[in-house]
């Protein structure tokens, strides 16, 4: 069987189930025959027994929210082909792109370039596309968003260039709500974090690095939170999701704006919950292995945990990996309703531009591939359940697209009669993130060397194979 | 194999030019670094070999010809992407007198301003011959990535505000000349001035705390920003300091006062109002010092603004041991490069840092 082919026929007997759409786990088989999922059987009772959450595992498909694929414009770090194959190995079934390509995702044409290059892959892999806010991503004007809503993008967003003008962010929320869609902010007050290199704390001041306070995001959340409130008057159908939030305080707002019933959503991605600022001294050991009994960040010095040489490039992302205690806050931020979504904010990027002095590193990690197996470590831990997690990878991310999901807005789930949409992974069986085990062209990531458990053996999109693991 | 300098103290021993020949010139299995990036890793031995090192090469220095041929033979580049004098010409000097090879690099001059990247530069370095890579770099951790690409050794000659070690060192080594007692330990060391974007502060923060003195660091709020996070943290167990804005604090019965270059961009980024107020606030004139020990100990890691920093008289004072710093520098950085090539035999063995 090769990636694109239809899935002829699979029956998983004896599997651990996760369904998130139907909020159920457990033992249960699977048989899908010529693409469709013609059977889920749950079992129970002596037909169950040896089943358990700690081998196969069959759950829908994730969705991504947030990753970067650089085509058009930037093919040496990543194309479509080589980013769907790269989503399909880490479990994804569909992968929302940033429209930060050259030239940018501003207008419709280039998102015809997209669907050919999508078609041209032979992926079964579902891409879709947040459109631009501003025109060029220059924060001045309003991209062509009516234009782009017809042409199919799933949200607006200028990522990495946030839109600075409080004024224009305001219409675009306004102007997007009228059309049914997201704004989708990275959330940064870019006037106080001008250069910055990690988080500001222990760890930026001890390595001489630029401090990237938190409040530049927090700062940003809260404008965007009070602009929300504000149009919501105008246009109730106007929507907010806020990208990779990363620390506590942001996290905060949000939790009291949902509570208020601000129409708002949000993010975090694996390396925020998983990482923290002390990778960059040269710590190894995961976000929670780094709290106190206190809640409090422990110190990496006095702990002894400083295992690796300090000031690896492939640690400067934006936003900065932050303290254990924000990786915390993320965590938490999922269990409770909080955050939405995992979303990987995969951000490959070629060895010229990551393999130089940390301070001019290109922004960024190449996660689409380890995002399950950071997850399922904090799942291994207990930070996280299983059915979280896999509910912040399937159903949660598409409640944020809504109707402009992938099957318009039906559930994401194990669905018999539909075609089959689903990643079989195996917890126990650990891969080793090594630059050869990686489709993606971007090696930028700070777990090569590293076991993951969780390795995925199958991943079908729409009934057709996007990932098969290699015969052992 | 001659074991060379086993008693680091023997200045004769250096004339042996064997023991170079030999790649086994240092006190094997007592210095295990292959680079120096930072002083955190050197323990309290480690900076009293260093110390007592330093003393032999300013024995060296006092001869009336004061060279000895200790790494003759060996490429010593001196790559310096930030510009400087003091302490470039130090390391010129210190590797001259070791009678290296010395091959100086300014990035201005060099391939960089054609694109090319530090791990390409690094490449090159090598293989045009240099076994030692004294690097100079504006961003923090810099001297990683080259000791990462570099089958030599890297010395840290400066990057970002991380760490400038053989500043520290000389500093350290000026102090216990000085100091009765020829020791720091339980000294009050003040330094004063922009300690955010200082590189010589971080790295005497690590050395002086690891040689047990009391440190304060003082200065005004924006250009401490962080630092009572360290401070509280107390970074490697025992190590804390004191972090105030407070100047009158700071001084009060200090032992050792050395204040920092305050630069004419931080009031272009909105975080001192003008020099002329940190004069008046910070500066350290005759009559701040008078708050200090009568024989305090007066330093500057140079360049001086003098009249912003420090006043024209305290740093020509008698308390002043800026030339003192400057003339410690070559036998510091003499001994570095000397106990780094005798590490080759440690690196021989995989030992890294």
């Amino acid at each position: 069987m090769s990636v694109g082919a239809r899935l002829a026929d699979l029956e998983i007997t004896r599997a651990w189930l996760v369904d998130p759409a139907s909020s159920r786990e457990g033992p249960g088989e699977i048989v899908v025959t010529d693409g469709i999922l013609q059977a889920v059987t749950w079992l129970d009772g002596a037909e169950a027994e040896g089943v358990d959450a700690s081998g196969v595992i069959v759950t829908p498909g994730f969705l991504d929210l947030h990753a970067h694929f650089r085509e058009p414009g930037n093919e040496d770090a990543e194309t479509i082909a080589t980013g769907l194959a790269a989503a399909a190995h880490g479990g994804f079934t569909a992968v929302c792109v940033m429209p930060n390509t050259t030239p940018p995702l501003d207008e419709p044409s280039v998102l015809a370039r997209i669907r050919d290059a999508v078609a041209a892959s032979g992926s079964p892999v579902t891409l879709l596309a947040h459109g631009a806010v501003s025109a060029g991503r220059a924060g001045l004007q309003l991209a062509a968003l009516g234009e782009l809503a017809d042409a199919g993008v799933v949200g607006f967003s200028d990522d990495g260039a946030p839109v600075h003008s409080a004024s224009l962010f305001r219409n675009a929320l306004a102007y997007a709500g009228m059309l049914g869609l997201p704004i989708i902010d990275h959330a940064e007050d870019t006037t106080i974090t001008e250069g910055a290199e990690a988080n500001e704390g222990l760890i930026a001041t001890v390595l001489g690095l630029r401090g990237w306070p938190g409040a530049a995001e927090a700062g940003a959340v809260a404008r965007d939170l009070a602009i929300l409130a504000d149009v919501l008057r105008d246009v109730p159908g106007a929507r907010l999701h806020l990208t990779h939030l990363s620390t506590a305080a942001s996290l905060e707002l949000v939790r009291h704006a949902k509570a208020a019933g601000l129409p708002v959503t949000c993010d975090v991605t694996p390396h925020h919950l998983g990482l923290t600022e002390d990778w960059i001294a040269g710590a190894r050991r995961w976000s929670w292995e780094a709290l106190g009994d206190d809640g409090a960040a422990r110190d990496p010095w006095r702990d002894g945990a400083i295992t690796a040489l300090p000031f690896d490039p492939s640690l400067r992302v934006n936003p900065p990996l932050r303290s254990a205690t924000d990786a915390a806050a993320c965590l938490a931020a999922l269990a409770d309703g909080t955050a939405d979504a995992i979303a990987t904010d995969h951000a490959p990027h070629t060895e010229v531009d990551k393999a130089v002095e940390f301070g001019l590193a290109a922004n960024g990690i190449s996660g689409i591939e380890t995002a399950l197996g950071v997850v399922l470590a904090a799942v291994d831990a207990g930070r996280l359940t299983l059915a979280t997690a896999i509910a912040a990878l399937t159903t949660g991310p598409a409640r944020v697209l809504g109707d402009r999901a992938p099957g318009g807005g039906r559930p994401r789930g194990l669905i018999e009669g539909e075609p089959a949409d689903l990643v079989v992974f195996d917890r126990s069986a650990t891969w080793t993130v090594d630059a050869e085990a990686l489709a993606s062209k971007g090696r930028n990531s700070p777990l090569l060397g590293r076991e993951l458990s969780g390795r995925v053996l199958l991943t079908v999109a729409g009934g057709r194979i996007a990932y098969e693991a290699p015969e052992d | 194999m001659d074991p060379a300098l086993t008693a680091p103290g023997d200045v004769a021993d250096l004339a042996v030019p064997e023991s170079v020949a030999s790649g086994n010139p240092a006190p094997a299995g007592r210095w295990t670094h292959r680079h120096l990036l930072d002083v955190d890793v050197l323990s309290a031995d480690d900076l009293d070999l260093v110390m007592q090192t330093s003393a032999t090469m300013t024995g060296v220095l006092a001869r009336p010809i004061p060279k000895v041929p200790a790494l003759r033979g060996w490429g010593v580049t001196i790559l310096f992407y930030e510009a400087s004098t003091r302490t470039r010409v130090s390391f010129e000097v210190a590797a001259k007198n070791l009678s290296a090879d010395v091959v100086n690099i300014a990035a201005a001059s060099s391939s960089v301003t054609k694109g090319e990247s530090l791990i390409d530069t690094i490449r090159t370095v090598e293989a045009l011959g240099a076994r030692m890579l004294v690097i100079r770099h504006g961003a923090s951790g810099a001297p990683y990535l080259a000791a990462e690409h570099f089958s030599g050794s890297v010395l840290n000659g400066g990057d970002g505000w991380h760490a400038h070690p053989t500043q520290a060192l000389l500093d350290l080594y000026t102090m216990r000349t000085h100091l009765p007692g020829g020791t720091v330990a339980g000294r009050k060391v003040v330094i004063l001035g922009d300690v955010l974007h200082s590189r010589v502060a971080r790295s005497n923060l690590w050395a002086l705390t690891a040689a047990g003195a009391d440190v304060w660091v003082c200065g005004p709020t924006t250009l401490l920003r962080g630092f009572e996070t360290w401070a509280a943290a107390g970074v490697a167990g025992s190590r804390r300091f004191t972090v105030t804005s407070d100047v009158g604090a700071a001084l009060r019965d200090a032992d050792v006062v050395m204040a920092l270059r305050i630069q004419r961009e931080r009031m272009a980024g909105g975080l001192l109002p003008s020099l002329r107020e940190y004069a008046a606030r910070f500066g350290l004139t005759r009559e701040r010092l008078g708050l200090a020990k009568p024989d305090a100990l007066v330093m500057h890691p140079g360049p001086m603004n003098e009249g912003v920093e420090i006043a024209p008289d305290v740093a020509a004072g008698s308390r002043s041991l800026i030339t003192d710093q400057v003339a410690n520098g070559v036998a510091v950085r003499m001994a570095v490069l000397y106990l780094l090539a005798g590490a080759r035999e440690g690196a021989a063995r995989g030992t890294r840092e």
